[in-house]
Order: C-alpha cells, then sequence, then structure tokens
C-alpha cells in the first residue's frame, strides 16, 4: 500500500516537472506556443469548453454516441455473420476471397465515398466505424471458433451431444476470449473510425472540433483534446477489461 | 452411418454362458491415406467380455489397441469390417450404456469440478439437482473434496484425472472405455489414480476395456489382459490374471506373484513386439 502511494506521489511529481519546463519554455519562447500550445493554455481551453460553454460535451456526446452505435452494430453483425460460417463452411468458403478483398481495402478511404451516401452527420461517421468494427470482430470471432480443443469435441460426440449442446457448452465458450480480444480492439477501432470520419467532414464530434482548432492555429484546443481523446481510449479499455476478468473468472 | 455388421445370432449364443457384454468378432480395421493402398492396422482381432469383468489391451505403441477401443466407442466407422456389439447393439457415439475416457482429461476450462463432473449427465439429461448431488459424492470418492468449485487451471494434472474420473463414473454406464487414462500422470500418481479407479469400480461393477502400453498397469487392474502385436494388430494373447481381489496396487507393487505374472506378460510382449 505504501509503495503504490509513493509511486503515485512519483508519477504526478514527473508529471508537474514535465509541464512546468513546457510553460516555461513556452513562456521564454524556447518552444514556439503558437505550435505546440502550452500548460496553462490547454487547462484553460478545456475549462471553458467542459465547464463554462460546456460545448466540448455536446462533440463528445456526438463522438461518443457515434462510436457506441458504430461498436454494437459492427461487433452484433459479426459475431451473426461469424457463428453462421461456423455453423455453414460452404458459406465461408464461398464468402471468404470477397471478405478478404474487403477487409484488405484501408477503409478510411472509403470515408469520402460514405459523406456523399450518408450524409455530412452521424451516419456517415457511423458507417466508417461499422466496417471498421465488423472486420475485426469478425476475424476474431472465426479464429475463436476454430481454435476449439478437438478433445472437448470428442469427449461431446461419444457422450451423444446433440450440434447444439456442442455449440453451447463447448465451442461458444472456448471462443469466448478471444472474441473478446476482438470486441476491445473493435471498441477501440469503431471510435478511430468516427473520428476519422468527423476529421474529414462533420458538423459536430471531438474529430470535426478538432480540425477546426487545427485550422485556426489553436494548439491549446488542439493539445487539449488529444488529452480527451488518450483518455477516452484508456478509459474504454480499462471499464473492457474490467468485464472480462469478471466474465472470464476461469482464466 | 457405420459398416459393422451385426454379429450372427447363433454364434452369439455360443458365448451366452459367459453373458458377454462386448463381443467382437474378426474385426479388421484399414486406414486409407489419399491413393495410397490402404494401411492395414488391425486385424482379424476376436474377443469377448463378461458383464462386470476388467479387461486390459497392451501392446507395443502403433498395434491398434487404442484403434480397436474407437470402434468399439462408434467414434472410427470407416473402413471397418467384422462384427461388434455392445450389449446386442451395434457400437455408435452416444450410446448410453457406455462411458468413454479418454488420455487427456479434456476438462472444460471455464467449468468448476463440479460442473465438469455434471457435464456427461448434462449431455445425457440427468436433472440438473440430481446432478449436482451425483457429482459432489464422486468427487469426493476421487479425493478432491474442497476443491468441488476450484476451475482446473487450480488442479494439478493428477487433480484433474481425478476429476475427470469422477465425470465418467457419474454418467452411471454399465460399459466403460478408457483410453490410457492414466498415460499422461508421473509414476506415483498413476498409483494413486489406479487405487481410486479400482475402488469405485469394486464398488460398482461396470465392463471395462481399458488401453494402455504398461503393463504392471494392466496386470494390476484387470480381470484378462489381451496382448497385441506390432502393427497390424493382431491378439497374440488372452491371459487370465489371478491375482486375488481386492487389490492394493501400491502392495502388489512389491508382491512376487504380481512380478510373476509380470514377467510371463512381458514374454508375451516381447513376442509380439518381434512380429512385424
Amino acid at each position: 500500500m505504501r509503495g503504490k502511494l509513493t509511486e503515485l506521489l512519483a508519477h504526478v511529481a514527473a508529471i508537474a516537472v514535465v509541464l512546468a519546463a513546457w510553460e516555461y519554455a513556452a513562456e521564454s519562447a524556447l518552444l514556439d506556443p503558437t505550435f505546440f500550445g502550452r500548460p496553462s493554455g490547454i487547462a484553460r481551453y478545456l475549462w471553458n469548453g467542459f465547464f463554462v460553454s460546456g460545448k466540448l460535451w455536446l462533440e463528445l456526446g456526438f463522438t461518443l454516441t457515434g462510436a457506441g452505435i458504430s461498436f454494437l452494430l459492427g461487433s452484433a453483425c459479426a459475431i451473426i455473420v461469424g457463428l453462421l460460417f461456423a455453423a455453414f463452411p460452404r458459406i465461408h468458403h464461398a464468402a471468404e476471397p470477397y471478405l478478404t478483398l474487403l477487409n484488405a481495402m484501408p477503409r478510411i478511404a472509403l470515408a469520402p465515398l460514405f459523406l456523399l451516401w450518408f450524409g455530412l452527420g452521424v451516419g456517415s461517421k457511423i458507417a466508417v466505424g461499422t466496417s471498421l468494427t465488423f472486420f475485426i470482430v469478425l476475424s476474431a470471432t472465426m479464429a475463436g471458433i476454430r481454435g476449439v480443443s478437438s478433445d472437448h469435441l470428442t469427449l461431446s460426440r461419444a457422450l451423444g451431444a446433440t450440434p447444439i449442446q456442442t455449440f453451447s457448452n463447448v465451442t461458444l465458450p472456448s471462443a469466448v476470449p478471444v472474441i473478446f480480444s476482438g470486441l476491445r480492439l473493435g471498441l477501440i477501432y469503431a471510435m478511430l473510425g468516427v473520428i476519422g470520419g468527423e476529421l474529414i467532414a462533420a458538423e459536430h464530434g471531438l474529430g470535426q472540433t478538432l480540425a477546426y482548432l487545427q485550422s485556426t492555429f489553436n494548439m491549446d484546443g488542439v493539445m487539449g483534446l488529444l488529452l480527451v481523446l488518450a483518455l477516452l481510449g484508456l478509459s474504454v479499455t480499462a471499464a473492457m477489461n474490467r468485464m472480462e476478468r469478471s466474465l472470464l473468472a476461469w482464466q | 452411418m457405420h459398416n459393422v455388421a451385426a454379429c450372427d445370432a447363433t454364434q452369439a449364443m455360443d458365448l451366452s454362458a459367459y453373458s458377454p457384454v462386448i463381443i467382437m468378432r474378426d474385426v479388421s480395421v484399414r486406414f486409407s491415406a489419399g491413393a495410397a493402398e490402404p494401411m492395414l492396422a488391425v486385424d482379424g482381432v476376436s474377443f469377448s467380455v463378461r458383464a462386470g469383468e476388467f479387461l486390459s489391451l497392451v501392446g507395443p505403441s502403433g498395434c491398434g489397441k487404442t484403434t480397436v477401443l474407437n470402434v468399439l466407442t462408434g467414434l472410427l466407422a470407416q473402413g471397418v469390417e467384422g462384427c461388434t456389439e455392445i450389449l446386442g447393439q451395434p457400437p455408435r457415439p452416444g450410446n448410453p450404456d457406455v462411458a468413454y475416457m479418454l488420455a487427456r482429461d479434456s476438462l472444460l476450462p471455464w467449468r468448476t469440478a463440479v460442473g465438469n463432473a455434471s457435464y456427461g449427465m448434462e449431455i445425457r439429461g440427468v436433472p440438473a439437482k440430481e446432478r449436482e448431488g451425483i457429482a459432489r459424492d464422486l468427487l469426493r470418492r476421487v479425493g478432491l473434496a474442497g476443491f468441488e468449485d476450484a476451475y482446473p487451471k487450480a488442479l494439478s494434472h493428477g487433480m484433474r484425472q481425478r476429476c475427470a474420473l469422477a465425470r465418467t463414473f457419474a454418467l452411471g454406464s454399465p460399459v466403460f472405455l478408457m483410453d490410457e487414462p492414466f498415460g499422461a500422470l508421473d509414476a506415483q500418481t498413476k498409483l494413486l489414480l489406479e487405487e481410486v479407479l479400482l475402488d469405485l469400480w469394486s464398488s460398482a461393477r461396470r465392463t471395462v476395456v481399458f488401453v494402455t502400453h504398461d503393463l504392471a498397469e494392466a496386470v494390476a487392474l484387470s480381470d484378462r489382459v489381451i496382448v497385441m502385436s506390432a502393427r497390424p494388430g493382431r491378439i497374440v494373447a488372452d491371459v487370465p490374471i489371478s491375482l486375488p481381489r481386492p487389490r492394493w496396487v501400491r502392495a502388489l507393487q512389491k508382491s512376487p506373484q504380481f512380478h510373476e505374472v509380470y514377467s510371463q506378460l512381458w514374454g508375451l510382449l516381447e513376442l509380439g513386439m518381434s512380429f512385424s
């Protein structure tokens, strides 16, 4: 417990030193604040954005809604398709080359097309995010199902398990950890897709705000938003880890 | 489905005096790999097993003893000739009269010991309330009291195989087919598990076909040992083991009687190994 406290204090001290050095460098013109911003400016921007005007909450809401819908839609489709492929290998065999082709395409390059199809609003962002999430989770689902132990299958067969019993008792539980790691990646990719889409063209969202701040040379704002995005990614991953630990206690 | 013909009724009658639970007559197995000439793995194997008899199949590695067992489980049907019957039925996977145990424990890692011991019963439709009681009782008898709610990752190899034994006995099937169940254990753990097996078996006599490459294990456990030759697998000897029961596997290790039977069988096994 004591060691943890000391470690925490050391981290706080290190961050404080870096921030102070940055502030000093900006003040004495060693580091041009036009390009790098400064800690006090970043703090002021975030304070204003979240607690004075409150505008950043709205933008954050747009981005999170888009990412959330992309994640749910993309991973639900991927798991359903993955299970379908596992149940009907012939469909999988027929569809595989096309999926490989689609997956090989840099999806973010499709963003301009999606913008045209789904408009400037959240719809086009969801399209980008979903298309990224889908393939990541699909390949994890397939890998999980393929990785089932042949001993477990033999045992179930010898016991006289029906295909449904084998699937629900053996195949699915053994695939869950692999699917879970796919979901974690999928969530990150959903955010990536949405923010990428917003950067290109949007009415709202953190990506759109970031692009606007960058074009108006508001580096305090850019740095502030990068910090927000990093913290967002971190908390999302932490939440997934926590869920995984409680769901997969047997591992 | 499978091409294992039902055994001829009149011939089966001849054996009725022994009330055979398992009959294999003239069973040959060929494995075909691609276009190559099919490989004869098992050649004309015939034997029968009485109710409550503990029979071991021993032989050098690759002699087809596991293949014979797979024919009995019904997991192997392709390339099988001859006739096989278990309680008058051709073999089929999922036969509720048969419990099968593999060399690897194959415990489901996401189930606790109780969950694993119940798995077979669950598949076979035993009601949940009954399952739990049977599983806990058997776990206690195999020496896993206190570990009922542990996941397999927390169990040692020996403990995992104890749990697999509980799962097998929980089925209550009259016929047990065991494929080197203790083959992956160290020598001391193996002796302990053999004693657990004998203890469970003697309190509820099942008909057992036990495949092993370990002659000492076969002698210690069995009523009868069948020795098979190197590929193609043929029966070279069918020897009754007259050591008195109940047997204590660890005590047997020091008994001259045991070593006498062992060396007699070892001679036959060597003969079988030179067959190829």
